[in-house]
């Protein structure tokens, strides 16, 4: 759930991300720039988050055996509490 | 207001269609029909712009229902400048 979380999260950022990236390079505002910085550092967070979780030799071992289940529940909630508020900010961003 | 602006203006999917319908009401206000035939983007598009717009005071409407009559509210009029500078780099 963890993982599914983390993965829904970077494709939020990849659309919210182009979005952003789209009018900054459009209209070169502080503003835009912001949001798509923003969405470039919670991208990369993602990412990191995922690559740990499934692809990096030593912590992708580590995460599937030895994380205990309250582990796993505590940083479920943070990603799932993260998909929340990213799919809130796409709904506003997308119109 | 200048937040709003920036905002639905430049931070959204939808926001540079928003800008060029701004620019055509601030030449002349004009009606939803008018304003899709003229910029040639899709009515429902046309009216689904100026929802958010009107939702956000940045113009209002003169008028009934159809054929109601856009135009940009006092207090866009007001902060013009930072709608002049969004618009300067839109086409």
């Amino acid at each position: 759930m963890a993982r599914i979380s983390a993965a829904v999260n970077v494709l939020l950022l990849l659309g919210l991300g182009y979005v952003w990236a789209r009018n900054y390079f459009q209209f070169r505002s502080k503003h835009t720039l912001g949001l798509f910085v923003f969405s470039l550092l919670l991208l990369a967070e993602n990412a990191c988050a995922l690559y740990y979780y499934l692809l990096d030799p030593t912590l992708s071992a580590w995460f599937a055996a030895e994380v205990p289940g309250i582990a796993w529940r505590a940083m479920m909630l943070l990603h799932v509490l993260e998909t929340v508020a990213l799919a809130f900010l796409a709904w506003v961003t997308w119109d | 207001m200048e937040a709003v602006l920036w905002y639905v203006l430049t931070g959204t999917r939808g926001g540079p269609n928003r800008v060029r319908l701004l620019q055509a009401i601030d030449e002349r206000p004009r009606n939803a029909n008018k304003l899709a035939e003229e910029l040639d983007v899709d009515y429902t598009t046309v009216r689904h712009h100026l929802d958010v717009l009107l939702e956000n005071g940045i113009v209002e409407k003169s008028g009934d229902e159809y054929g109601a009559i856009y135009l940009p509210t006092d207090q866009v009029q007001h902060h013009w400048k930072v709608v002049e500078t969004i618009m300067e780099r839109v086409e």
